[in-house]
């Protein structure tokens, strides 16, 4: 125990801690400027001095260890004079140009000069002067603010691990800097922007809109767009959101954030908002042509829209049976809309035929991992990576799908973890990571030499059986290694020497694993590497409310609390709750769905917030059988590519005018609140609507409701109330009853024949960039600015050899379609591949993808799709 | 007395590892391997050796931190930045006598359990950057640093680190920081270097000179070393002279020579049989003296009770044609230039301060800038994070304390009177 | 990009540090040498063999005084004018520098023979006034004797 005594207040500390800590845990206020409390202390400013008994000297509070028996003074008269004297040297550069600055009200100079200031300024000679810069498309700098505190600079090194910024020159010359000296062009966080105490750096997106005193609003609510689950604060004026923030001390993203989450609201303003129901009445079209026609619908009223959505479904189930409708359920929708649709597939319409975009990869592999660790495997705390003495990552970088889980690989690297990669990932290049990039669709071969050579090392434990029997055929030596994959021995050995060496390893599995040839031997691999190193396993996701469509049921073959539809217990269980019959068959993958749309035996789709026609491998042939089923339904905020094939479109409440709750990617049930408000209706209610019109009892009033039968029906679930979730005890398994004992025999299957990336030709991968996600962000005029078009990137060879610029226009074709798009030069890309990002309009790298199933993860194989580029464009 | 630290530099290969060996040179490292590392740093504490890079912390105590620190491994620093205007005292050693500094290193390396030193050596030294490099690769040939040094298994490897133009490098904990690839800019303290210094290990940082001490402490013994020059600060001192005097130069005396005595015994006096007007007694950042007021021993521990300090050792003499008002401006349009940056009242201060200095020399000054300077170096004292911000406000106000009148004459007459 | 020799030269330098970023300094030399001053390139090809950030190279740089960001003279004349050289005369000298060459403080001749660098204490106070021609002490200079050293340098 430590006591000191502060302005004759005695304080008693339980652990070691500042003085400024200590003073404020008693409530004392001593300034600061360059203190941050997310930021590594620098003592820079020299705001918080004061006064210690017995040492002449004043002392920083913001660095200086309380010590036992210290006696400190914070409100003296020298004090005031050190304050007065400080704020005087930090205004004399400082333009007095606070009733223009967007800060006002919120600057910590402004307050600090108001309470301890000089009254007036004595330094005679010009102020330096610098221009504000509107370079970057979010930040806004009018540098002749700073005060050289640096926050931004420990900022963006020390937790964001960008290093974008750095302060240049030194002394009075000191100015903050990007590496171009101009643009930032960086990771777009605007993490520097939440430190920053002045108006020197701050979000262009709101720049002379508002002064923070005007907000009105402020709700706490969770990210729209990836599984991470970030807190986000958003303020309101007039119904429009006006800024994102983070909050300090928020369980997953604790004040981070990404550019997304911050800068990707202005969807929810966006004037393209569907407003009212709309029927088609004329002949449908490709959704590329919709532009070319204007009257594709007319506008109706939801009483119009409903019933004839309702009639035109009992007709179909009438006419063809309970399995000629289906349904996609959407991973940006709460877990309250997903158990009401699923629920409505099963009730009102009879069929499991439900899935979602969660079948693209995170569905089947979750269920494969589960499989075989135990139901829960995957629902690992997302701080915990920072913890782990190793990251090793495969399928995916981290930092674009999750960006604030990247971080937490980064602070791994910086806690002197180690990360290793299988590939190459650009955001994980900061922490200088042991990479093992084997030549395109070698991987398998590689991971097998990896689950080999662990198995040699470290022996079986005899844990896991059924696991063992297969890891016991695994048998790859690093010659195959190093002649197949092109790996040398050295690089291997160093890998496998941390690899094995590792304590408390964490594994991360991105979607190109998860969407490889031989998917599900893939997963067996890495599930068998995990095993032998015995770490955890992060299944990244793209989308806010993946995991919680699962968790509600929103698949062919599981019921709400993941329970398999095919079991007689579980079916009974929700029919008694339900009071209603449930399908025993299986019902369609979204796969499945197209294809037996196409063969004509499925005849009506509902899709609630997907956009299949666009977002499915092939997307071109999703697109014309939805175009020819008889009946579509698409439920949305946007007229999507889909929504412009259908029959009727129910416009939605997005997540900014709804409440609910999303399940992150570690299982984290976190509240999802209203924060402006529109007319219209939420997803569960449109659909619970539907459902009466049907003469169905959907009888629900509010969230809460829903929620609250979710816990009484799903025995995962069983007894939460959003009381709970208040209070952060969302948390898997919450107080239910994880699945235990109904895992199957392991099955997976190989990779099938395949070309191999040193063949010469070039293939296509998929790039997901951070700035974007899916085709809402497409919406969000900022995410735009920052990444405005479709790219291909080449790496230099494949443009020295095409004789291609950066910029320049190129055709890339595959045997599915061709899309024309300006070429950049990436360093990170191989001479095997080209990527492709599957977020613009009439640009998605999807079209040009064939895919087949793995038959065990139900996922779609998207590897080997050759392409060929051609310089130019196409002569009309 | 006959040199040590200055031996035979007259001779054109004294940097050569034969000449050194052949006036007596290496004799002092087997000496010191016979006795245990502890024996070593008894015996420098007996010598009363303080750093000579201007704080005058003595060494042994400094030794004996690191020594305590159980975190391996250990790293000594050798501080040749040389930063302090008016100072050219380790230039010789760095050029002519590179093998004693290396030999004190050794020595020093082996008595603090350092396995790896460092040459930080200023940028502005090219010529020392190769002569240091060709030293320590005979050395390398001649089994005295390596990995077996003189088949004793004792361990030490030296490296020369070149520095780019900072005078704030010269501070212990920037001079660390610079050393690991940043910017120079000072550690919080603590932790201290001795404990978590270069690369977060145990780290000794001292002067050329310092080190230069030790063979010489190993060869007579902290005894009889602690017998030259002044009882409270002992040993050899290298003092350099420049300015209005007729010998201008480096000289060997003992610790504690009376400043009157350097300029006018050793260096000849005032150039030209001009009148002394004021003397900078240890680089350009210590308090200036008038001429009244350099009857004072050299070291470090007189000179703070006679208004000023010893610093390097440099001492600048200033006739009756100097202007102090622009000598005051020079000293501070140096200190804005290297203020690192990090603090407020330096980084700004320094600025604020030369320019009112400046309009005071070019004859723009006005009534109240003196107190003006008064007040903003006020604001700035005791309040920067490391001592550089420090010396650019006592800078001030000593000119201002002793030649005021200057000032004053300068804004009464709205010009410089001075040429 | 680097040469050959120059990689293999920081390879060796960067043998003589724990952290790869301590060879930084050293490196941002190498690539002063190679590219004559630093530049984006520069700072690239530092960032790319030491795997540090290549902001954060910029900022290290700009830091310190002897790393040049623009291009120099073949010659670089570094006359000091601290304080025992400029109350022994510097600053009149390099008055002469730019009356008789054209040599401003901080600027290049237009034949691209020297730039003039301004420096803090070179340590030849004893021989004041000083300067560096490149990696050369010339001291107790004169307007006559920087006369006959300039001669010197083509
Ligand atoms: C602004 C500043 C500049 C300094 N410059 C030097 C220098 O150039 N050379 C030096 O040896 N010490 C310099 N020092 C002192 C060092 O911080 C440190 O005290 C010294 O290297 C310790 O070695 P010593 O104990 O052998 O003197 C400087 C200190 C300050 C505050
Ligand atoms: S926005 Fe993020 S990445 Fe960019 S400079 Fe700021 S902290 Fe760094
Ligand atoms: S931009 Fe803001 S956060 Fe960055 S140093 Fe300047 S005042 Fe501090
Ligand atoms: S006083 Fe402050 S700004 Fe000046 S050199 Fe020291 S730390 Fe840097
Ligand atoms: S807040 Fe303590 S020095 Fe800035």
């Amino acid at each position: 125990m430590i006591t000191i005594t502060i302005n004759n207040k005695e304080i008693k500390l339980e652990k070691p801690v500042t003085v400024l800590e200590a003073a404020r845990s008693a409530g004392i206020k001593i300034p600061t400027l360059c203190w941050h409390e997310q930021l590594e202390k620098y003592g820079g400013c020299r705001l918080c001095l004061v006064e210690i008994a017995k040492v002449p000297r004043l002392q920083t509070a913001c660095t200086l260890m309380a010590a036992d028996g210290m006696v400190v003074r914070t409100e003296t008269e020298q004090i005031a004079n050190v304050r007065r004297g400080i704020l005087e040297f930090l205004l004399i550069n400082h333009p007095l140009d606070c009733p223009y600055c967007d800060k006002a009200g919120e600057c910590e100079l402004q307050d600090l000069v108001e309470k301890y200031g000089p009254a007036k300024g004595r330094y005679k000679e010009k102020k330096r002067k610098v221009p504000e810069s509107l370079e970057d498309p979010v930040i806004v700098r009018n540098m002749g603010r700073c005060i050289m505190c640096t926050r931004c600079v420990r900022m963006c090194r020390g937790l964001q691990g960008a290093a974008a910024i750095d302060v240049i020159s030194r002394g009075g010359h000191s100015h903050i800097e990007p590496f171009s000296g101009g643009k930032y062009d960086c990771e777009y966080c605007g993490n520097c922007i939440s430190v920053c105490p002045v108006g020197a750096t701050m979000s262009r997106l709101h720049r002379h809109g508002y002064r923070p005193w005007q907000m009105v609003n402020e709700t706490e609510t969770i990210c729209p767009y990836c599984g991470v689950g970030c807190t986000l604060i958003v303020q309101v004026r007039d119904d429009m959101i006006k800024r994102v923030v983070p909050r300090i001390g928020s369980v997953v993203n604790n004040g981070l954030l990404c550019t997304r989450g911050r800068f990707g609201y202005e969807f929810v303003g966006s004037k393209e908002r569907l407003t009212k129901p709309l029927i088609r009445i004329a002949p449908k079209l490709s959704a590329d042509s919709y532009q070319l026609t204007a009257n594709l619908f007319r506008e109706a009223t939801w009483e119009e829209a409903i019933s004839l959505v309702a009639k035109k479904l009992s007709e179909i189930k009438e006419k063809y049976g309970n399995s000629a409708i289906a349904g996609i359920a959407s991973p940006r929708c709460t877990n309250e809309d997903n158990y009401i649709f699923q629920k409505f597939m099963r009730v009102a319409l009879g069929t499991n035929n439900i899935d979602s975009a969660a079948r693209t990869g995170f569905a089947g592999a979750q269920n494969f991992i589960e499989n075989i660790f135990g139901q829960g495997a995957t629902a690992n705390i997302i701080p915990g990576l920072s913890n782990s003495d190793l990251v090793f990552v495969a399928g995916g970088d981290p930092t674009t799908v999750n960006p604030i889980l990247g971080l937490q690989i980064r602070a791994c690297s910086r806690n002197g973890g180690n990360i290793l990669t299988i590939g190459n990932f650009k955001g994980i290049e900061y922490c200088s990571p042991q990479k093992l990039a084997p030549v395109l669709y070698t991987e398998d071969v590689l991971l097998e030499g990896i689950v080999t050579a662990l198995k040699n090392k470290k022996g079986l434990s005899g844990a896991n059986p059924k696991l063992e029997a297969k890891i016991k055929d695994i048998s790859t030596s690093i010659e195959d290694v190093k002649n197949i994959c092109k790996i040398k021995e050295k690089d291997f050995n160093e890998f496998l020497n941390i690899l094995s060496e590792s304590t408390n390893p964490s594994i991360v599995i991105g979607k190109e694993t998860t969407q490889s040839n031989g998917a599900s031997y893939h997963l067996l691999l890495l599930s068998a590497i995990n095993y032998l190193i015995n770490g955890r396993i992060y299944l990244l996701s793209d989308r806010a409310n993946e995991q919680g469509l699962l968790d509600m049921g929103c698949a062919p073959d599981i019921l709400p609390g993941y329970r398999p539809v095919s079991y007689m217990e579980f079916r009974r269980r929700y029919e008694s709750i339900w009071k209603s019959e449930i399908p025993e068959k299986q019902g369609l993958t979204i796969f499945e769905m197209i294809d037996t749309a196409r063969n004509g035996s499925l005849k009506a789709m509902y899709v609630m917030g997907e956009n299949p026609a666009y977002n499915l491998p092939d997307s071109k042939s999703a697109e014309s059988v939805l175009k020819n089923i008889e009946f579509l339904v698409v439920q949305d905020i946007f007229l999507t590519e889909t929504g412009r094939l259908a029959d009727v479109v129910l416009p939605a409440l997005s997540w900014a005018e709804k409440d609910g709750t999303f399940t992150n990617m570690e299982r984290r049930i976190q509240r999802v609140r209203k924060a402006v408000n529109r007319e219209g209706m939420e997803d569960w209610r449109i659909i619970s609507e539907i459902a009466k019109n049907m003469g169905e009892k959907f009888n629900y009033s509010n969230v809460e409701d829903i929620f609250n039968e979710i816990c009484k029906a799903s025995p995962l679930h069983k007894n939460l109330t959003y009381e709970d979730i208040e209070k952060g005890e969302g948390i898997y398994p919450y107080k239910g009853e994880p699945l235990r004992d109904v895992m199957e025999e392991i099955r997976f299957q190989f990779p099938g024949s395949r070309s191999q990336g040193s063949d010469g030709k070039l293939y296509l991968r998929v790039e997901r960039p951070l700035f974007h996600s899916g085709t809402l962000s497409r919406k969000s005029s900022a995410l735009m600015k920052i990444y405005p078009h479709a790219v291909a990137r080449i790496n230099d060879k494949t443009a020295n050899m095409l004789a291609l610029q950066n910029g320049e226009m190129v055709r890339v074709s595959s045997k599915k379609g061709s899309m024309e798009l300006p070429v950049i030069i990436d360093d990170m890309v191989d001479s095997s591949y080209v990527m492709l990002t599957n977020n613009f309009e009439g640009k998605g790298a999807f079209s040009l993808l064939a895919y087949q199933i793995d038959p065990v993860t139900k996922a779609p194989i998207i590897a080997d799709m050759e392409v060929s580029i051609i310089k130019g464009r196409l002569k009309k | 007395m006959e040199k040590v630290l200055l031996k035979n530099i007259d001779n054109p290969n004294s940097a050569d590892i034969n000449e050194y060996k052949r006036v007596g040179g290496y004799r002092s490292l087997p000496k010191a391997f016979e006795d245990k590392p502890q024996e070593i740093t008894e015996m420098v504490k007996k010598s009363g050796l303080r750093g000579r890079g201007g704080a005058g912390f003595p060494v042994a105590m400094k030794w004996l931190f690191a020594c305590a620190d159980t975190k391996f491994p250990k790293y000594l620093l050798c501080n040749a930045d040389e930063g302090e205007p008016g100072t050219f005292k380790d230039r010789p050693i760095l050029e002519k006598n590179p093998h004693l500094l290396i030999e004190g290193m050794v020595i020093s390396g082996y008595a603090i359990g350092a396995q790896y030193g460092y040459i930080y050596l200023r940028g502005e030294y090219p010529g020392a950057y190769h002569i240091l490099n060709r030293a320590i690769a005979q050395a390398y040939e001649n089994n005295l640093l390596g990995d077996n040094i003189l088949g004793k298994g004792i361990k030490f490897h030296l490296v020369v680190h070149r520095g780019a133009g900072a005078y704030i490098c010269g501070e212990e904990t920037a001079l660390i920081e610079s050393l690991e690839g940043n910017k120079g800019q000072p550690r919080m303290r603590p932790p201290f270097p001795v404990n978590v210094g270069v690369f977060a290990k145990p780290t000794v940082v001292n002067n050329v000179e310092t080190l230069s001490n030790i063979p010489l402490i190993i060869e007579i013994g902290g005894e009889e070393y602690s017998k030259i020059g002044s009882p409270d600060c002992p040993g050899l001192k290298l003092y350099c002279v420049s300015g209005y005097v007729e010998k201008p130069g480096v000289y060997e005396l003992p610790m504690g020579t009376i400043l009157r005595d350097i300029i006018y015994k050793h260096c000849g006096g005032i150039k030209d049989g001009k009148n002394l007007k004021a003397v900078i007694p240890g680089g350009i950042t210590t308090p200036v003296l008038p001429p009244d007021k350099i009857d004072c021993p050299m070291d470090f521990v007189n000179m703070p009770k006679h208004g000023s300090m010893l610093g390097s050792g440099a001492v600048i003499v200033m006739d009756e044609t100097v202007c102090l008002v622009r000598v005051c401006h020079r000293t501070l349009k140096f200190l804005e230039h290297e203020s690192c940056g990090k603090c407020t009242p330096c980084r700004e201060g320094t600025g604020w301060l030369r320019s009112i200095l400046e309009r005071i020399e070019n004859g723009a000054g006005v009534e109240g800038d003196i107190e003006l300077l008064l007040s903003v170096s006020g604001n700035m004292l005791g309040k920067t994070f490391c001592p550089l911000g420090d010396g650019a406000a006592s800078v001030v106000q000593n000119y201002i304390k002793h030649f005021r009148n200057e000032f004053e004459e300068h804004i009464k007459n709205g010009e410089c009177k001075y040429e | 990009m680097l040469s050959e020799a120059a990689i293999k030269e920081l390879n060796e330098i960067r043998q003589k540090y724990p952290d790869a970023s301590a060879a930084l300094l050293p490196a941002l030399y190498i690539a002063q040498r190679e590219f004559g001053y630093l530049g984006a390139d520069a700072y690239e090809a530092v960032s790319n063999a030491l795997g540090v950030p290549k902001a954060i190279a910029r900022g290290v740089g700009t830091f310190y005084a002897m790393y040049k960001h623009k291009p120099m003279g073949r010659h670089v004349v570094q006359l000091c004018t601290n304080v025992s050289c400029m109350i022994l005369g510097a600053e009149k000298l390099s008055d002469f520098l730019k009356n008789k060459y054209g040599l401003e403080p901080g600027g290049t001749t237009p034949d691209k023979r020297f730039s003039l660098v301004i420096m803090e204490c070179i340590g030849a106070c004893g021989t004041a006034p000083a300067m560096l021609l490149n990696d050369d002490f010339y001291e107790n200079l004169t307007e006559k004797y920087i006369e006959e050293i300039l001669e010197k340098y083509k």
